[in-house]
C-alpha cells in the first residue's frame, strides 16, 4: 500500500562518505525524494548495489539493502526479485561496475526484462580505485591506468541496452532536479528492466566531463530533453529541432531558417530506431538525448505466463526424475 | 539535511562559495547570502570555500534559527551563481560576534 512519506523516511543515519562536491549527492536526493513520491513504504524496497562509489548508495538509502560483489548486482537482484516478486528492486552501480565487470550481467538482466529499476551512475571514470580509465571514457582520457591518453572506443550505454532487448531506457543528468525525479518516477512505474543512465561528475577524478549537461545555462544548447508525442525541439527559444533521417538512421539537425516545430521529428518512445538514433547524436553540432528515449512494455519475467509455468508446473518428483535422467555415468575403474 | 549560511557571513560576504555549488542554491541579500535549504544537495562543496567559516551542515547543534532563516530569505532573495565583488570592509567584520544586528534584509543584486 501506498503511503505519504517524506525524503526523511528514506535517509538514514549513515554518514555520507562521498568526496565533497560529488555528483552522487545529487542523485541520491533525487532518489529519496522520488521515492517517498512513490509512496512504497521502506520495507517494500531494495537496493541492491555491486562495488565502487556509486554503489555505495544502499547505505544510504534507509530500505532493505545489499552491497553486493563487483559487477554482479544484477544477478543478486535477480534473486532477490525471483524471491519476492512484490519487492521494488533497484539496482545501482558506476560505469566500471555495470560495464567493465559487470557487462554481461546487465546485458542479460536487461533482455530477461525482470522487473528492476538499474541506475547506471557514469562519471566515465573508476572513482573509488583512485581515477582509471573507464568502459565509458572518451578516446584520449589520461588516468593512471592509461598515462599516454586511452586508445579504446567508448561504449554507449544507451545503444547497449537497446541491443540487448532493454524495453526502456532513459538518461538524465545528476544536478537536473528538475528532470531526473521524473525520469526516476518513469522507470520505476515501468514492468520490467529499465536502464537508467546517469550523467554524473566525479569532481576528483574526472572532473566536467560532462560539462555543458548539467548547468542551466549550457545545457539547453547541449542536451534535448525528449518527451513522448512531442517534436524534438532544443535551444532556449526552443528553436532548433530533430530530424530523424531515414536513410542514414540517424539524427539531424532541422533546416536552418526553417520552422523547427514544424519540421521537426515527433518522438515516440516506442519507436526503437528512433531510440537508437537519439543514443548516437555523437557529431559535436548535435545535442546529447535526455529523458525516456524508448519505453515499449512487454511482458516482464515474472509475470509472463508461460515462464512462470514451466517454473510452477514441475512436482519435486519431476525435478527428481530431470536430474537423474540418462545423461549422466558414473566412470569406473 | 541541508548546508546552512550562518552569521559570520554577514557584512563578510566573500562570495566564495557560489561558483563551487553545483547546483546554484545561493541567493543573495544586501550584506549575506543563504542557501535555500530544497535546494541544496548536501555535497558539503562549499563549506571549506568559506574563508569565514559561514557554512555549516545543519546536523551541527545549535542552527535551528539559521535554518529558518536561510530558507526564509533564499525565498525573496535573488539567486546568485557568479561570485561578485566582496564589500570593502568586510575583512574588518570577520571575526565579529553579534553580527546578527547588522543583517540587512534587503534583497543582493543576484546574478
Ligand atoms: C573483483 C574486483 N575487481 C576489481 C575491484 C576493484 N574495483 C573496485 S571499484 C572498481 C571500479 C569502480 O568504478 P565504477 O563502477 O565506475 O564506480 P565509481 O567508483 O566510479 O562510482 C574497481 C575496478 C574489485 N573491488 N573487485
Ligand atoms: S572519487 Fe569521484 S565518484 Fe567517488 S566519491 Fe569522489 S567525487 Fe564521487
Ligand atoms: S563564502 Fe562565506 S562569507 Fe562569503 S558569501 Fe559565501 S558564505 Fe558568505
Ligand atoms: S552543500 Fe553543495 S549543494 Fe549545498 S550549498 Fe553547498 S555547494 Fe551547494
Ligand atoms: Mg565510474
Amino acid at each position: 500500500m501506498n503511503q505519504v512519506l517524506t525524503p526523511k523516511d528514506f535517509t538514514t543515519n549513515q554518514e555520507v562518505r562521498w568526496c565533497p562536491g560529488c555528483g552522487d549527492y545529487a542523485i541520491l536526493k533525487s532518489v529519496r525524494s522520488t521515492l517517498a513520491k512513490i509512496g512504497r513504504p521502506p520495507h517494500e524496497v531494495v537496493f541492491v548495489s555491486g562495488i565502487g562509489c556509486a554503489a555505495r548508495f544502499p547505505y544510504y538509502v534507509d530500505s532493505y539493502g545489499f552491497h553486493t560483489i563487483h559487477g554482479r548486482a544484477p544477478a543478486v537482484a535477480t534473486g532477490v526479485k525471483l524471491a519476492n516478486p512484490d519487492l521494488d528492486v533497484w539496482v545501482v552501480g558506476g560505469d566500471g561496475d555495470f560495464l567493465s565487470i559487470g557487462g554481461n550481467h546487465l546485458l542479460h538482466a536487461l533482455r530477461r526484462n525482470m522487473d528492476l529499476n538499474l541506475l547506471l551512475l557514469n562519471n566515465a571514470i573508476y572513482g573509488l580505485t583512485k581515477g582509471q580509465y573507464s568502459p565509458t571514457s572518451s578516446v584520449g582520457t589520461r588516468s593512471p591506468s592509461t598515462p599516454g591518453g586511452s586508445v579504446d572506443r567508448p561504449v554507449n550505454a544507451a545503444l547497449m541496452a537497446l541491443g540487448a532487448g532493454a524495453r526502456f531506457v532513459a538518461r538524465s543528468a545528476d544536478t537536473l532536479q528538475d528532470h531526473l525525479p521524473e525520469v526516476l518516477t518513469r522507470a520505476q512505474a515501468h514492468k520490467g528492466a529499465s536502464l537508467v543512465e546517469i550523467f554524473q561528475n566525479c569532481i576528483v577524478y574526472n572532473d566536467a566531463v560532462w560539462a555543458g549537461m548539467a548547468t542551466k545555462a549550457e545545457s539547453v544548447d547541449k542536451t534535448i530533453r525528449v518527451a513522448d508525442g512531442e517534436p524534438l525541439l532544443f535551444g532556449k527559444e526552443r528553436d532548433k529541432g530533430l530530424v530523424f533521417d531515414s536513410n542514414s538512421g540517424r539524427m539531424q539537425l532541422t533546416e536552418e531558417g526553417g520552422d523547427a516545430e514544424k519540421l521537426a521529428t515527433i518522438h515516440d518512445e516506442t519507436n526503437w530506431a528512433l531510440a537508437c538514433a537519439l543514443s548516437r547524436m555523437d557529431d559535436s553540432s548535435l545535442p546529447t538525448s535526455l529523458g525516456v528515449l524508448y519505453c515499449d512494455p512487454v511482458s516482464d519475467y515474472g509475470s509472463d505466463q508461460e515462464a512462470s509455468n514451466g517454473f510452477s508446473t514441475l512436482s519435486r518428483d519431476d525435478l527428481h526424475g530431470l536430474l537423474h535422467d540418462g545423461g549422466t555415468w558414473e566412470v569406473e575403474g | 539535511m541541508t548546508y546552512v549560511v550562518i552569521e559570520n557571513c554577514i557584512r563578510c560576504k566573500y562570495q566564495d562559495c557560489v561558483e563551487v555549488c553545483p547546483v546554484d542554491c545561493f541567493y543573495e541579500g544586501e550584506n549575506m547570502l543563504v542557501i535555500h535549504p530544497d535546494e541544496c544537495i548536501d555535497c558539503g562543496v562549499c563549506e571549506p570555500e568559506c574563508p569565514a567559516e559561514a557554512i555549516r551542515p545543519d546536523s551541527e547543534d545549535g542552527l535551528e534559527s539559521w535554518v529558518k532563516l536561510n530558507a526564509k530569505f533564499s525565498e525573496i532573495w535573488p539567486n546568485i551563481t557568479a561570485k561578485g565583488d566582496a564589500p570593502l570592509d568586510a575583512d574588518n567584520w570577520m571575526d565579529k560576534h553579534g553580527k546578527l544586528s547588522e543583517l540587512s534584509e534587503a534583497p543582493g543584486i543576484g546574478g
